[in-house]
């Protein structure tokens, strides 16, 4: 019957949010009774390395909440054209408008709101798929009411949607909540954002939200202006349901500066709007060309993905703990605990699109072996590329591809650089005071200069279309000579030792042997 | 009406229900009178009879005509529009330097009937913003539903030199020129608007191939129309027509329990009841329109002359905007009437 759509990103945007926005998901779930509807979030700009906004709630979610929800995520490489156009990190009217092309095409309504909205309808029991199914065509509204930050932040249950609702319909009377703030046509009320619902196909016609409006603000206005061109009324549906706005004002979100807001020009886009269509955007609305991948909370989650990588190569201890050492003496042992770190390599690589390239540079071949199956087991349907001037390391494994380190460095989305012991077994000691052998230090030198040169020219080298740096993670550089040489061209934070990952963006090297080597680079001389 | 508004602005909400009573008792199918009624009775408390009431604007709406989808948006809906006319022209007091509420309150009146206002009010935006082609092609629509046809023309014609591929601008240059009696300039205009309809607007390509009188082209469109949305009689009704004048093998569909219009022209197919029935049964205008075409479609198998007598009538009321006068001046120029 419907299709809700709203947008956000794995960050902090105003106060609590990840209560706000757990009640909300939860209570627009427990509304719906049609098996076609859904709950479409767009997760806009969340850096790659992170989880989706959903993903890093999805434990406070309900079932019901898990099963509608379908998060399409848009990376930071996609949005990175629109960068420099706008000071907002999420863009509403693109969010809204990748749901919407991307929307079950069975439903006749779309429902535009907010991940702070909880809809009450005013004859309990009565389901919005039921309100919107026995509605004619139109445009609808319903006010939104303000709930006390107090109110939902004390009393409410995140994981109890029926109970909230309850409390809801008790509190409008106990505290008089519902006053409805009228305003002029077309938006008919304030804060209108928050229950906008229009025919899907009403929608496609008028070309969606109109995609130059990237600095935030007045979105919803234009849509109304727009909707009640095209339809001519801007239907209520205040004797059906009440919306609530879970108030988040002891904290500015980020978009809300005050007096110096800067916002979508008022006039151009409600004032002066001319027609329902949007012309310009007619074939491009909603990016039908690009692929955006869709993330599901209740199939082939993360940590799913996480095990059946993980879990298939590394075998279970047998001991309840293993050990090693940061005592000073030990400074210059590269031993390190495999099927230890291997979880943590993992982790950093989880929320990449599955079809990254990832450029392994390793000194150990059981490194590369392991690593290799837990990709493919993770899901990842990119390669693993992996220089040829390594010739230590196997051949063999399916989904690797073997060529010039200068020719890999032009596909990689990513880079793994391990700093290890080649001599060492799966089952030898770790941090014993083992001494780098010849053949171990010829293949560590051959893996500190890659790693210079892929730092120094990273972003000369980076493959065709893509603009956003790549990361570089680090396997066995904490406490140890790699240690200071990893962080000195990697800007990686300071993690803990038993996890021997780090991760980050390439420092730019400024001295003239960067630059001599950049140009280099961007030459092509290897 | 205006004392029930007055009621509801100063919080005399007991005065608004008894003002608005009093209308509705009057004018029952009154939408504004009705949806303020609602309004009224929610706000003291009778949240029962405000739903009563809330339904009924909303089968009210429901069984308002729609216009054709292949028009132009502003000319695609009809019926009581007399708030947006009012809320529009409080915001043009307030708002006078910008085009939106001049624009919305013309389209208001077009849709409420009053397509001179609706003029007024687009050379109001065309003051402030001169040229804009959105506007111009509004009060073309507006002209043409004054029977200014020429004028109608050149503003669609200036639209369309600011974008030939304009299928709604199309639509009403063509319906305009017919009106002029120009059959096969109007016809190549619906074609050109036909080829940039997408596939996916089948009732929209239906409408335009119906009115050329192509029924071999219209037949796969309403086929599709019919499968998307089986409530909607008129696609049967067309589908029908096609068939028929295609001189196909017609199986009959299920009647509808309901005998609204345009359930008596199916009847009037089915052989259910004759042309007494379906024209006392044509009580408007446009429905009179609707039902000498249909005469005519049946009468065209066995009695050219009578069928031509039936179109002659359909082209004589003038409503140059419905696919059937089209059609019938097509059907006309091709049995040299």
């Amino acid at each position: 019957m419907f299709s809700v759509i709203i947008y956000g990103r794995n960050d902090s945007h105003g106060y609590n949010l990840h209560k706000r926005a757990a009640i909300s998901f939860n209570a627009l779930a427990e509304v719906m009774s049609d098996p076609d509807d859904e709950i479409c979030f767009v997760d806009y700009n969340t850096p790659d390395d992170h989880p989706t906004f959903p993903e890093a709630i999805a434990d406070t979610l309900t079932d019901k909440a898990k099963s509608v929800l379908r998060v399409l995520r848009v990376r930071p490489e996609q949005h990175v054209h629109l960068k420099s156009k706008t000071h907002l990190v999420a863009l509403e009217a693109q969010s809204r408008n990748i749901a919407l092309r991307r929307s079950n095409p069975r439903n006749r309504w779309i429902l535009y709101t907010n991940t702070d909205m909880l809809l009450v309808s005013r004859k309990e029991g009565e389901s919005l798929s039921e309100i919107l199914g026995s509605v004619p065509d139109g445009f609808y509204q319903t006010p939104r009411f303000e709930l006390p930050e107090m109110l939902w932040e004390a009393a409410f249950d995140r994981r109890d949607p029926a109970g909230n609702l309850a409390k809801l319909r008790q509190w409008a009377v106990q505290f008089r909540l519902n006053q409805v703030v009228h305003n002029y046509m077309p938006m008919k009320y304030d804060a209108l954002g928050d229950f906008q619902a229009a025919l899907r196909e009403d929608m496609f016609a008028i070309h969606g939200f109109d995609e130059t409006m990237i600095l935030g603000w007045h979105c919803d206005s234009n849509l109304a202006a727009r909707l009640a061109l095209y339809r001519g009324k801007v239907d209520t549906l205040i004797d059906r349901v009440f919306g609530y706005h879970c108030d988040h004002t002891r904290v500015a979100a980020a978009n809300n500066k005050g007096r110096a807001t800067k916002m979508n020009d008022h006039d151009r886009y409600i004032w002066n709007v001319s027609t329902p269509y949007l012309p310009a955007q007619a074939k491009t609305w909603g990016w039908p060309d690009q692929e955006i991948e869709e993330i599901r909370l209740d199939r082939d989650t993360a940590y799913q993905r996480f095990v059946a990588g993980v879990g298939s190569v590394v075998e279970p201890a047998t001991a309840p703990y293993s050990t090693t050492s940061i005592e000073w003496y030990l400074f210059n042992d590269l031993t390190y605990d495999l099927p230890h770190t291997l979880p943590f390599v993992c982790d950093q690589v989880l929320t990449y699109p599955r079809s990254t390239a990832i450029l392994v540079t390793a000194t150990r071949p059981d490194f590369v072996r392991l690593f290799a199956e837990a990709w493919r087991g993770m899901g990842f349907t990119g390669p693993i590329l992996l220089p040829s001037e390594c010739k230590w390391l196997p051949t063999d494994i399916p989904g690797t591809v073997v060529d010039k380190f200068s020719r890999q460095l032009r596909k990689a989305d990513t880079f793994i650089f391990e700093f290890g012991l080649g001599s060492q077994a799966l089952d030898d000691p770790v941090r014993t005071g083992r001494a780098t052998t010849l053949v171990d230090a010829r293949r560590l030198s051959m893996v500190r200069r890659f790693l210079r040169r892929a730092t120094i020219a990273e972003a000369e080298t980076r493959p065709p279309g893509r603009q956003l740096p790549r990361r570089f993670i680090g396997v066995n550089v904490i406490f140890n000579k790699y240690w200071p040489l990893f962080t000195d061209r990697v800007a990686a934070n300071i993690n803990p030792f038993c996890g021997q990952v780090l991760a980050g963006l390439a420092r730019i090297d400024e001295s003239w042997k960067g630059k001599l080597s950049r140009m280099r680079a961007k030459l092509g001389v290897s | 009406m205006a004392n029930g508004r007055s009621g509801l602005r100063s919080g005399n909400l007991r005065l608004a229900v008894e003002e608005f009573e009093q209308t509705i008792a009057q004018a029952p199918d009154w939408l504004e009178a009705t949806e303020a009624y609602a309004e009224a009775l929610d706000m003291v408390g009778e949240t029962a009879r405000a739903a009563v009431e809330y339904r009924r604007l909303r089968d009210l709406r429901a069984a308002t005509p729609k216009g054709s989808p292949d028009r132009g948006y502003a000319v695609r809906r009809r019926g009581q529009f007399t708030e947006e006319v009012s809320a529009y022209g409080l915001v043009a007091r307030r708002i006078d330097r910008m085009v939106f509420p001049f624009i919305a309150r013309g389209n208001a009146f077009l849709a409420d009937g009053h397509p001179t206002e609706a003029i007024r009010q687009y050379d109001r935006a065309l003051r402030l913003k001169p040229g804009l082609i959105t506007v111009l092609a509004l009060r073309a629509e507006a002209l043409s539903a004054v029977g200014r046809f020429r004028e109608s023309v050149a503003g669609f014609d200036k639209v369309l030199a600011a974008n030939r591929n304009d299928a709604e601008a199309l639509s009403g240059r063509a319906i305009a020129r017919m009106a002029l009696g120009k059959v096969a300039d109007a016809n190549a205009t619906w074609l050109r608007q036909f080829e940039l309809l997408p596939p996916e607007q089948a009732p929209a390509r239906a409408c335009v191939a119906l009115r050329m009188a192509d029924y071999a082209r219209a037949l796969p469109e309403l086929e599709r129309a019919v499968a998307t949305n089986p409530a909607d009689l008129y696609w049967t009704l067309y589908r029908l027509t096609a068939l028929r004048r295609l001189e196909r093998q017609i199986q009959m569909p299920a009647l509808p329990g309901s005998d609204a219009w345009p359930a008596p022209l199916l009847a009037l197919h089915a052989g259910h009841i004759d042309e007494a029935g379906v024209q006392a049964r044509a009580d408007t205008p446009g429905r009179r329109t609707e039902a000498a075409f249909q005469l005519g479609v049946l009468a065209a198998e066995a009695d050219k002359e009578a069928a031509k007598r039936w179109w002659r009538d359909v082209v004589e009321q003038q409503r140059v905007d419905f696919i059937e006068y089209a059609a019938a001046r097509n059907e006309l120029v091709r049995l040299g009437g």
